[in-house]
């Protein structure tokens, strides 16, 4: 009990250098348990079941990787930032700011009171208390951090290029690239818009908003299978096991040139990707679901009778039951020189507004982690250049970025490796 | 699941240190009536406290923790309702505290003092700013405007000069300074009542064609689109006049006390919101002029109310910190010729850093709202 008098929440602020206090004496235990999850188990599916009262319980925040990457919770915002900060000593206070409001915000607690000596601390937008809902704030890096504004040529990542504009992209470059990501994830749109105020607030002079945009996953349906996507397709539903993360998702230093602050950390492809759902919902199913390569119904794949089942591609080798040009069957022909491009995808459903002919703006956030981006992501968007699908979607943004390695603990910080 | 038990438990400790005094509240709480402000309470130890106040008076107000010795508070609630309760948290440190009680029509009273003894940091108590100790800056910033207004009637005439004369280059130009000199005074324009509509009115409401809309903008929006001498000059006298009357009238006119310590952030919030996005940009493309001229009226409150926050606002050498970054981006968008870059032609990289520099700005700026309220002792 004595940890709730102890105990006040950071409020750490952007060139205020004010020492965050640590709140991290109230975590819950939560859902430490996503590192066990198989690619069959939806980790968000397993919180969802865990939640009280419509909140899900604290995501622990210190750890070797950022738990956002694996773990997947239902309501996003994936928020763009170009940095401001006037010079590399303000960069770190940014980074460490960033570090000590997400530690608050993920574990919750109650914001200090502030006397009359201003406004309140907190939004208040979650009540007088702020209530963790399984945040995940997962922070990345751009690859123009790296020009000479802050001293960190030396230091950028192998695999961190500017994003690609691939055969029918139609990139905008308002909502392409950025310095920083940060997405922020949480059972509710609240906890999420919460967390966005709260960090933006405290970081107003060293980082401006880019490009965002706000995304979610509807449940899985029917329960038990995986959330589907605005062209009524299951997403996601194969991912490579966590036993291949060393080889697949884990960046590792030494290797190919990466530098040493890189270990733990994992690169971050976003694609925003609109979907024309009023064409789609005018072609037949059968043609969909060989776009697709899945049963749009049930979510198998089109010659087999589970959800999981590995398509077997050696036995239709011309392509009379999943077509060669599949979406699935391009994007992972699962054969051994295509084992090493295989990436971790989080997707979630985006939909804000209409276009100028009134049709609804509705897409995927695609996101994947990965080792290598141009042995990966790229390898597979290449394969999938021309895909029958692609009068249906317009990839417009987004960007590559390394997420940082984990923040280990009380004392340490994001990006503390690449800024020390 | 530990967090619900987390505020119940700084709730159950708090409240278990403290020993209520009656009234018809429940126990473990504090009361306070017109006879009693708090009673007999007590604190066993610093720490993280939040305290249940119950208003057993018929009538609401505020109750202050304080400092005796100092008068300084360390919490208050405000607009505390008769008949209700309501929460008060702070980190208790060691130190003297008391209970002050300012209830609406009552004199002021000050419940007993409970030490807490031994070296342990808590929150500061903030002396509060009195009444009294706006009224001499309010007196000089009434000066300030005056003198504004005064240097204001002359460029006013010399622009409804031009515009008479129909010499449009010139009023071009002069009608800068003059609309720069009006955005320095943003402390008065509640207190100016309709003629700030008259002088400043945005279109917004109207539209760009209505006669009703007068004043700077309106100027502008006709100098910058090739409008006539003639369909101009009966705006360029209309503010002229408007600026006498103003000035005649002005010695009339209050500005609140509250209102010195507010607008020290809400000048430069009406800057983000109108001059940084462009919106008050009718053909000169000049808002980043204006905002430096905002920058210069928010520096005129800072510098009056300098001696009382200099003693209760940590944050201070941050806000000068940071309008000083504001002010250095905004000249560098200043060209030798003279001209301005307009937020349109602004490259991404200095918008973004202008954006920045303000929002920071004005975060350091918030609090002085607070501090700088007038507050009964």
């Amino acid at each position: 009990m004595g940890e709730a008098e102890d105990k006040l929440p950071g409020r750490r602020s952007f060139l205020r250098g004010v020492a965050g206090g640590v709140a991290g004496g109230v975590v819950a235990g939560g859902a430490a348990g996503y590192a066990l999850h198989g690619p069959q188990q939806d980790p968000a599916l397993a919180a969802d079941t865990a939640s009280l009262d419509g909140r899900l319980p604290a995501v622990p925040f210190h750890g070797k990787h950022q738990p956002g990457i694996l773990l997947q919770q239902p309501q996003t915002a994936v928020v763009s930032f170009d940095a401001t900060a006037g010079n590399r000593a303000e960069l770190t206070d940014l980074f460490q700011t960033i570090t000590s409001r997400a530690r608050f915000l993920t574990a919750g607690g109650t914001p200090p009171p502030v006397g009359i000596d201003g406004p309140p601390s907190d939004s208040g937008i979650l009540g007088p208390t702020v209530v963790p809902d399984g945040l995940t704030v997962t922070f990345g890096v751009g690859p123009t951090l790296f020009d000479d504004r802050y001293g960190l040529a030396s230091q950028l990542p192998a695999s961190l290029t500017p994003m690609r504009s691939f055969p029918n992209d139609n990139l905008d470059p308002a909502q392409t690239g950025g310095d920083l990501i940060l997405q922020f994830s949480a059972g509710n749109t609240d906890a999420v818009l919460h967390a966005l105020r709260d960090i933006a607030k405290h970081t107003r002079g060293g980082m401006q908003i880019n490009w965002r945009i706000d995304g979610f996953r509807g449940p899985a349906r029917p329960a038990g299978t995986v959330p589907r996507n605005m062209l009524g397709f299951m997403d996601g539903i194969l991912n490579p096991p966590l036993s291949e993360a060393n080889d697949l998702l884990w960046v590792q230093p030494g290797a190919a040139g990466e530098p040493a602050w890189t270990a733990g950390g994992s690169y971050l492809v976003v694609r925003l990707i609109r979907m024309f759902v009023e064409f789609w919902d005018r072609v037949d199913v059968y043609e969909q679901q060989q776009m697709f390569g899945r049963d749009r119904a049930t979510g198998f794949p089109l010659d087999a009778d589970s959800l999981y089942a590995l398509p077997d591609y050696a036995a239709d080798p011309t392509g009379a039951v999943i077509p060669l040009n599949a979406h699935m069957r391009l994007a992972n022909p699962r054969t051994p020189q295509t084992a090493s491009s295989r990436i971790m995808r989080r997707a979630w459903n985006y939909d804000r507004g209409i276009d100028q002919v009134g049709d609804l703006d509705m897409g995927l956030i695609f996101t994947c982690y990965q080792q290598d981006i141009q042995r990966q992501f790229e390898a597979v968007q290449t394969r999938l250049i021309n895909e029958p699908l692609v009068d249906y979607i317009s990839p417009f943004g987004g960007g590559y970025f390394l997420a940082l390695p984990g923040v280990r603990d009380a004392s340490d910080w994001y990006g503390r490796g690449l800024l020390t | 699941m530990r967090r619900t038990p987390f505020l119940t438990g700084a709730l159950l400790a708090a409240t278990a240190l403290l020993t209520a005094c009656g009234g018809s509240a429940a126990p473990n709480t504090i009361s306070f009536n017109n006879a009693s402000c708090g009673g007999t309470w007590k604190l066993a130890k610093p720490g993280w406290h939040t305290f249940d106040l119950y208003n057993g008076n018929d009538v609401g107000g505020e109750i202050d923790l304080i400092d005796p010795r100092t008068g300084g508070v360390y919490a208050e609630v405000d607009q505390f309702g008769p008949g209700t309760t309501q929460t008060m948290s702070l980190d208790v440190g060691s130190g003297r505290y008391a209970f002050r009680c300012l209830f609406d029509d009552t004199d002021p009273m000050t419940g007993s003092t409970v030490t807490v003894p031994g070296h342990v940091k808590g929150f500061a108590a903030t002396v509060p700013v009195t009444f009294n100790d706006l009224v001499a800056p309010e007196k000089e910033y009434q000066a300030y405007v005056e003198a504004g207004l005064q240097k204001l009637v002359g460029q006013t005439e010399t622009l409804d000069g031009d515009v008479q004369r129909g010499n449009l280059a010139q009023a071009r130009s002069d009608w800068l300074p003059a609309h720069l000199e009006y955005e320095t005074l943003g402390a008065a324009y509640d207190a100016f009542g309709s003629f700030d509509d008259e002088i400043d009115g945005r279109a917004d409401a109207l539209g760009v064609t209505n006669p009703q809309w007068t004043g700077f903008y309106r100027l502008e929006y006709g100098l910058w689109h090739g409008q006539s001498a003639s369909e101009l000059t009966p705006y360029a006298n209309k503010l002229a006049a408007d600026v006498r009357a103003l000035l005649a009238t002005w010695p009339t006119m209050e500005i609140p006390l509250i209102d010195i310590g507010l607008r020290t952030h809400e000048i430069l919030e009406n800057a983000l919101e109108f001059q940084l996005t462009g919106h008050d940009d009718y053909g000169s493309g000049t808002t980043l002029a204006t905002t430096l001229a905002n920058i210069q009226g928010t520096r005129e409150l800072l510098s009056l109310l300098h001696p009382l926050l200099v003693t209760r606002y940590p944050g201070l050498p941050a806000v000068y910190t940071w309008l000083d970054r504001l002010q250095a981006l905004l000249e560098a968008e200043h060209l030798p010729n003279g001209t301005w870059v307009s937020v349109s032609q602004l490259p991404a990289a200095a918008r973004q850093d202008i954006d920045a520099a303000c929002g920071q700005a004005l975060e350091e700026l918030a609090p002085i709202a607070s501090i700088a309220e007038p507050r009964n002792t």
